[in-house]
């Protein structure tokens, strides 16, 4: 008798169904053909009478293929929905599988999603201004310094504005200033920002109420006591009321005109404020600010411009660079040494951070690679466990493509699964980000899960889809039909079994890059947190101020200052005052031409040291140690102007190995008419522009010397000084009606500033990197155990001839750490090679650190041995009875 | 008669065939022969077809059964769903079948 099954199987064209049913048709039809044929041998038909009655029952087998077709699947899309609900049957039978799968996915796509939403408001997207491609940053850096926060001079600007061709409008805009609201309700400081009359109308800005700035209100040394208020001052103090627009506000105890307000979602997201999250509630003209009558070589200002309609950004770039160039012959006193550059805004915004989103956006993609690696094992796994009817089914042809389409269907299924169970796990990473991230950082953007982010996720599903389906598939169309059925027993398992060790050996090389990189952020922030500042940051209040109009001599300023002080100390709890021209850690630096007696050479370029104007109690307050000679006291006043005061780094780099009190040197660039100053004391350095900036040559000289027209007060206090921060501020401002206070700070928090980007990254990859050594556990345990499983017959067999429980063990771990020794092997080289791109990142470690790297693999290959020990233990209390019955 | 029509009528065949009890599909293919004595002959090719159509439609359900000194065979039954569109469909030709006696004068009424 005919085998009936394979009949039908040689006659049936392809049947578009799951492969359980297409089995199911085929044993019924054959069971039809069957029936049929022993019929007509019953009646006495020969057996070649009977087959032909057989046959004759099905007629057209191409058409009976099609209908079977159309009658099961209905139309393509109940097609694919049977693939689906298919799919979904065999999860709902497999709790354990499903869980792991969907879970290991949620997981990944969950947390690339919520980066992503994070990467793609902080980095990728665009300024949310009228065509913001054309917007360009205008920078003044000193050249040497290239690390120092670029500011510009208000004259520098308006030269600028009027000089270069390449922009259309060009805008400036001042330093964060603090102005406290005053006379309605209960006092208030607000941010604010002077801005030039070009930047609303720059960034196609349109008010929410009234208007914004006019040119007329920002003539040059004519300040019009006009402001443009937020859009949430408005909500919070004047409740939406149209009614503000010509209304007086007391700012500052000056009085000003309510002309406008911004709209609702307006933010300046450049300098001063990238980075920072200040909202600024207030907005000033230009002209309305003191400095902008100062001296070329104060710099407070941020420039923007928008590119004149066929300009390039490199036409723009080069001109404002020839500019400066210009700009350094015509007054060498202020500008030598400075270099000016543009670039587009979108990049002064984000630059910064581009390397760090990038890094976090790669690691979190390295972490869905692994777990889509997880998945393809899982889904392996099962295949073995089909191997038999999968060899079969493609020795009758025609299943893989199927089996292929199945198989993807499947991944995809999980991934979808996955994808909705990360969406809402998404939802709350992003909102645990946004709350414990830096607040710099996150909290004055709009981030939030929105359609591009749906649209990720959904692109990640697919990808993942195919990246967990595609193993498995392409290890079933690789490998053939005739081979499949030779191999249908164990071989087949053994060939499925190299492509698992390949995803695992990805895995830890993946996750061993992982963990190097976080390593290097890890060492990086320890050493940056042993960085010494060089002064003591614990309850200091810092308060930037101006002096009065009135005050023009240095006497005058003097005796202003000494006010100040007076009113500062009246404050309880303040125990000193002490005022300088650069505060360290506000990113502002001011240098000076050093010629240093018997070590520079007369017409050779002059060195470059950082100058500083202080107090004699700033060391005190500071808590700056004297090294050596003194400090300049009280006695040494505005006559005091033959003596200095150096830091270690000086002393270092001019006198080494010398006593350097009792030294002189000359400042500036004019060397004939600048007096001998000479060394009297010897300070400590201090980390002037952030603890991962190495200090550098500093002179101090006495403030009556040089009293400069905006100098930053340092207050110690006794106890904390956050609660007194109103007061001191109300204690300077009460010196003049004229005497405004800004960046207003508690000095640990200017510190913690410095750190706190470098910890919520480390802190990131880290996470990542845990979750990737998890991940890696966990395939490495699959693996493994499922090797176990397969070799139970061999491993009871040698059990039976007397192999001990170590041997076995032996074999199971040196199995499980060959793989990973071959992981950490590739991903070690991986790491060589992808380290260096984090190179701006690390403090102090270089990206070839080699205590990271042992640490990593170290760490990775414990937890391999965990992995590989209950495998190991369930070895070792193998039955060789039950063993060597056991047929897989 | 529409082509509609002589669908549903060999719809109605078969799941006025398995009301009774469920049956596999040789069986069925054997009664539609005999009981309409070879006048309505269904071959395998429509059969079938017509089987996994219906099942789709959750009209009936197959399911494979092994009964002791037999073969293993798929069994169909009809599903509620299937037993109250037998119901409907007999609703309309008994209608059908009225309303064609009353114009042809054949009415026993």
């Amino acid at each position: 008798m005919p085998d009936w099954m394979q009949f039908v199987r040689g006659q049936l064209p392809p049947l578009h169904v799951g492969i359980e049913r297409e089995n199911e048709i085929v044993a019924e039809l054959a069971l039809q053909a069957e029936q049929a044929y022993q019929e007509a041998i019953s009646a006495g038909a020969t057996e070649s009478e009977a087959m032909r009655r057989a046959q004759a029952q099905f007629q057209d087998w191409k058409k009976l293929g099609r209908d079977i077709n159309r009658a099961v699947r209905g139309s393509w899309f109940t097609g694919s929905l049977h693939d689906v609900r298919y799919a979904f049957r065999y999860l709902k039978s497999n709790p354990g599988f499903a869980a792991v799968a969907v879970l290991t996915l949620a997981f990944a796509i969950g947390g690339n999603t919520a980066i992503f939403t994070m990467v793609d408001a902080l980095a990728l997207r665009s300024l949310p201004y009228r065509e913001p491609d054309r917007l360009m940053a205008i920078e003044t850096r000193k050249t040497e310094q290239p690390e120092l926060e670029p500011w510009t001079s208000a004259l520098d600007f308006f030269d600028a504005r009027e000089q270069t061709h390449s922009f259309g409008s060009m805008a400036a805009i001042s330093p964060i200033w603090s102005v406290a609201l005053t006379g309605r309700g209960p006092a208030e400081r607000l941010e604010s920002l002077f801005v030039s009359a070009e930047f609303f109308p720059m960034l196609g800005v349109k008010p929410a109420a009234g208007r914004l700035f006019m040119q007329a209100e920002d003539k040059r040394a004519q300040p019009s006591s006009v402001v443009v208020i937020s859009h949430s001052l408005w909500q919070r103090r004047f409740d939406n009321s149209p009614d503000v627009i010509g209304q007086a506000l007391t700012l500052d105890n000056s009085v000003y005109t309510v002309i406008g307000v911004t709209p609702p979602e307006f933010r300046y997201l450049g300098a001063p404020l990238a980075g920072t999250a200040s909202q600024i509630d207030a907005w000033f003209p230009l002209s309305s600010n003191q400095l902008t009558g100062s001296i070329r070589g104060l710099r407070f200002l941020k420039v923007i411009g928008r590119l004149r309609p066929g300009m390039t950004p490199a036409q723009a770039a080069d001109e404002i660079r020839r500019f400066g160039a210009a700009l350094a012959q015509r007054y060498p006193e202020s500008n030598l040494g400075f270099s000016w550059s543009a670039m587009p805004l979108n990049q002064q915004v984000t630059g910064r951070l581009r390397l760090t989103m990038l890094l976090l956006l790669g690691a979190v993609g390295f972490v869905l690679l692994m777990a889509c690696a997880n998945v393809a094992n899982l889904l392996l796994a099962r295949a073995v466990a089909r191997q038999r009817e999968v060899a079969v089914r493609i020795a009758l042809g025609g299943g893989a493509a199927r089996l292929l389409r199945q198989l993807l269907t499947e991944g995809l299924v999980l991934a979808a699964l996955g994808g909705a169970a990360g969406l809402p796990l998404a939802y709350y990473v992003l909102k645990l980000l946004i709350a414990g991230g830096p607040e710099s950082l996150l909290r004055n953007r709009h981030i939030q899960l929105d359609a591009r982010a749906l649209l990720f996720s959904a692109a990640i599903v697919l990808a993942t889809a195919i990246l967990s389906g595609l193993p498995p598939a392409w290890r079933i169309v690789r490998h053939g039909i005739d081979q499949s059925l030779r191999e249908a027993g164990r071989g087949f398992t053994a060939g499925h079994h190299r492509v698992r060790a390949a995803l695992v050996t990805g895995q830890v090389s993946l996750a061993l890059v992982l963990l190097v990189g976080s390593g290097l952020l890890i060492r990086s922030f320890q050493r940056l947190l042993d960085v010494n500042p060089g002064f003591n940051p614990h309850n200091l209040v810092t308060i930037s101020t101006q002096m009065p109009a009135a005050a023009r001599t240095p006497e005058q300023r003097t005796s202003v200052y000494r006010t100040m002080r007076e009113r500062l100390l009246e404050v309880p709890d303040v125990e000193s005052v002490a005022a300088v021209s650069r505060l360290p850690l506000l990113g502002r630096s001011l240098g000076s031409w050093i010629f240093v007696e018997g070590k520079s050479i007369p017409g050779a370029p002059l060195a470059d040291v950082e100058y500083r104007v202080a107090t004699p109690s700033y060391f005190s307050t500071m808590r700056i140690p004297l090294l050596a000679g003194r400090l300049y006291d009280e006695h040494d006043d505005a006559n005091a102007t033959g003596i200095l005061l150096v830091n270690e780094s000086l002393a270092r780099k001019f006198w080494p190995g010398e006593n350097p009190i009792g030294k002189r040197v000359k400042l500036g660039a004019n060397l004939e008419r600048q007096p001998w100053i000479t060394v009297i004391g010897l300070v400590g350095d201090i980390r002037h522009v952030g603890l991962d900036t190495d200090p550098r040559p500093e002179i101090y000289r006495p403030y009556a010397v040089n009293p400069l027209g905006a100098p930053a007060l340092v207050i110690r206090t006794r106890g904390d000084p956050a609660p007194l921060v109103n007061a001191l501020s109300q204690a300077v401002r009460s010196v003049s009606a004229d005497v405004p206070t800004y960046d207003v700070f508690l000095m640990d928090q200017l510190v913690d500033r410095t750190t706190r980007e470098r910890r919520f990254v480390m802190l990131m990859l880290s996470a990542y990197a845990l979750s990737a050594l998890f991940l890696a556990g966990v395939g490495i345990y699959g693996t493994v155990s499922q090797a176990v499983l397969q070799r139970t017959r061999e491993i009871g067999l040698r059990m039976a001839l007397g192999a001990s429980a170590g041997t076995v063990l032996q074999m199971v771990f040196g199995q499980g750490l060959r793989l990973v020794s071959l992981g950490i092997g590739c991903g070690a080289l991986a790491a060589l090679a992808l380290t260096w791109l984090m190179r701006s990142l690390l403090f102090e470690i270089r990206p070839l650190d080699p205590i990271a790297f042992v640490a990593a693999a170290l760490t990775l290959a414990l937890f391999a041995l965990l992995a590989c020990y209950v495998p190991a233990r369930r070895a070792t209390r193998v039955d060789p009875l039950v063993a060597l019955r056991h047929d897989g | 008669m529409a082509a509609t029509d002589i669908k549903g009528s060999a719809e109605m065949i078969i799941l006025a065939l398995l009301e009774e009890r469920p049956r596999h599909g040789y069986e069925l293919a054997k009664l539609i022969e005999t009981q309409s004595e070879s006048r309505l002959q269904f071959h395998v090719a429509s059969l079938y077809p017509m089987l996994y159509r219906l099942e789709r439609k959750k009209l009936v359900e197959g399911r494979w059964v092994e009964k002791a000194g037999e073969r293993r065979r798929r069994f169909y039954r009809l599903t509620p769903q299937g037993r109250r569109t037998l119901a409907d469909h007999r609703r309309s030709w008994r209608e059908f079948v009225k309303a064609l006696n009353r114009l042809t004068g054949f009415s026993h009424a």
